[in-house]
């Protein structure tokens, strides 16, 4: 197996006072589409942009195939290439301009500078927008344009920080579409950030969850899944306080895996739901916890999430998407 | 060394592209340029203020005023790359191979391309209005060439000043803050003789002058003789104000 991300212990502090990163190991085996999940603020772009040589690490090592991030920055960037959050292409000349000026950044030589042009735009799909102005693009072309920006070297891996931020569910799906296919023609690493659990979910093969700069859980979705076990009843509780001896008196029931308190909600894992619910609402009214919706589920990763991290992902997310959909608006 | 001149091509090169789609800046930028030699050159010049030699007054200053448009241009320029911070763009652009140093100065050098064509813009105008340039082609493109090396040391500068900015707000400000002082203190207006003994020190210290000086030298008077001098003077600014803002690029990007 070869490596292609290594990251050992690694701390980032801002400014001697925000400790963005709190040591951080991670492994990210070559050839594979790994996804960084986690809510804003959890030290995902300042991973991405240590691992893409833009910043130093405050203390700890990190590795992008065997090259040292840090001490051999210049190296690394022959290798990788790199799409940030923020809209990164210039809107006052069109979309093959663009890759025309990366393409002589790189290095790409004259007499082949066309034709790799040629087939990054015709795999994302932009060859018969390619000569408009980037100025007239929907959010999704724009995206489609850095993405395909990003081909040009065949990198040998691939850092998108949340590579859909903002786009519909149809522009989010072309774009993986794209990319898994360049990804299985090329074999290239696809190291991506997100805050979207079905993202992650659908496209990944490996997860990692990021909270608070720390990695929480690794694992494919499956397994994340499989980890939390069983199925999930969720009670939404009627203005009910519930005491920690009440958690502890569910937890010991047969049957009864695990217990999460969220607000008002009352997550309870078990084996098999049909079989354990009848059982768990006697038990409720006998203790006074009312509950006014049950609702059973299978663990989705923002269950794994809310286990691991303690919280759920939904909610601090979509207050981030929409300051970080404004400021994209505001700059582009 | 190959890479790092590549990058500055295509930096300038990615300027020209920009031109070609869209001019509608430089043409509302030569409105202020035009006002200078159109209303304040003739007016002056009637009040016979200012001795400026066998030279009118609105030929004297018309160097002056295309040095001052194309600098107020790319201090306004040098800013705009910082604000390019908050984008992706440079984000993406130190991710690739060029070296930073590269990025900026190539960067810096791309306003001059901008600088140019600002100042040809204003060539017109001051024919009509009478301004006789020196019949040498030769000279003409000299001073362009001269123009556009200055331009990258003003962007220079205001890369290296934006680069302590925490905000967008305050960088407004700044482009004032810096053009005027060098362009009243310089002899874009009026000869140095005439200044208090303390401007004049100033002014030798003060790149516009240099700059101004080596334009009308080759544009205005065809008098040639301190135009080493004046070259000298803008190779060491260019390198001084590169590597300022070379050194504090970093600041910028993190």
């Amino acid at each position: 197996m070869e490596v292609a991300v290594d990251v050992r212990n690694l701390v980032k502090v801002y400014e001697g006072k925000t400790r963005a990163l709190d040591g951080v190991d991670l492994k990210v085996e070559a050839g594979k589409v790994f996804a960084l999940l986690g809510p804003n603020g959890a030290g995902k772009t300042t991973l991405i942009r240590i691992l893409t040589t833009q910043l130093r690490p405050t203390s700890g090592e990190a590795y992008v195939f065997g090259l040292n991030v840090a001490r051999e920055g210049s190296k690394v960037r022959r290798l990788i290439s790199y799409v940030p959050q923020e809209m990164s292409v210039w809107v006052d000349v069109s979309g093959y301009e663009n890759l025309l000026v990366y393409a002589k950044i790189f290095g790409i030589p004259s007499q082949e500078r066309k034709k790799t042009i040629n087939e990054a735009l015709e795999s994302m799909g932009m060859d018969e927008v390619a000569n408009n102005l980037v100025g007239t693009y929907s959010g999704g072309m724009v995206r489609r344009l850095e993405i395909a920006c990003a081909m040009l070297i065949k990198p040998r891996i691939m850092f998108l920080d949340e590579p859909t931020i903002g786009l519909d569910p149809s522009a989010k799906k072309v774009v993986w579409e794209r990319l898994t296919s360049f990804k299985k023609e090329y074999g290239v690493t696809v190291f991506f950030n997100t805050h979207y659990m079905d993202e992650a979910d659908l496209y990944s093969d490996e997860i990692a969850i990021i909270n608070r700069g720390k990695i929480v859980k690794l694992g494919s979705a499956e397994e994340l899944k499989h980890s939390i076990g069983g199925e999930i009843i969720l009670f939404s509780l009627e203005n009910t306080k519930v005491t920690e001896e009440f958690l502890q008196k569910i937890k010991g029931l047969n049957q009864v895996k695990d217990v999460i308190v969220n607000d008002s909600e009352l997550s309870v894992l078990v084996e098999e739901a049909e079989t354990a619910l009848p059982h768990l609402m006697d038990f409720l009214r006998n203790n006074g916890v009312l509950a006014s919706k049950i609702s059973m589920t299978k663990p989705t990763l923002d269950d794994v999430f809310l286990k691991y991290a303690g919280t759920r992902l939904e909610a601090s997310g979509r207050l981030a998407e929409v300051t970080s959909v404004r400021r994209m608006i505001r700059r582009g | 060394m190959r890479e790092a001149l590549r990058t500055m091509l295509v930096m300038i090169e990615l300027e020209l592209r920009r031109l070609r789609h869209d001019r509608t800046e430089l043409y509302f930028r030569a409105v202020q340029p035009i006002l200078w030699i159109v209303v304040f050159g003739p007016v002056m010049s009637s009040a016979r203020a200012i001795n400026t030699g066998d030279i009118p007054y609105t030929d004297f200053i018309t160097p002056g005023v295309m040095i001052q448009s194309t600098t107020f241009l790319c201090i306004f320029y040098g800013l705009m790359m910082v604000w390019e911070r908050d984008s992706g763009i440079l984000k993406k652009l130190l991710v690739t191979p060029a070296s930073r140093y590269a990025t900026v100065v190539g960067r810096s050098m791309a306003s001059g391309i901008r600088a140019i064509f600002q100042a040809l813009i204003i060539v017109p105008v001051a024919l009509i209005m009478g301004v006789r340039f020196v019949p040498n082609a030769g000279y003409f493109a000299l001073a362009m060439v001269i123009i556009f090396f200055a331009s990258g040391g003003f962007a220079a500068i205001s890369i290296f000043v934006a680069s302590f900015m925490k905000t967008r707000e305050r960088f407004m400000g700044i482009g004032q803050a810096i053009i005027m002082p060098l362009f009243f203190a310089s002899n874009a207006l009026y000869p140095v003789q005439m200044m208090p003994p303390a401007l004049q020190y100033f002014s030798a210290v003060n790149p516009m002058s240099y700059v101004v000086d080596a334009v009308r030298g080759l544009l205005i008077t065809a008098d040639l003789s301190n135009l080493l001098i004046d070259v000298a003077a803008i190779a060491v600014f260019d390198v001084v104000m590169f590597a300022l803002a070379s050194v504090n690029f970093k600041r910028i990007i993190e």
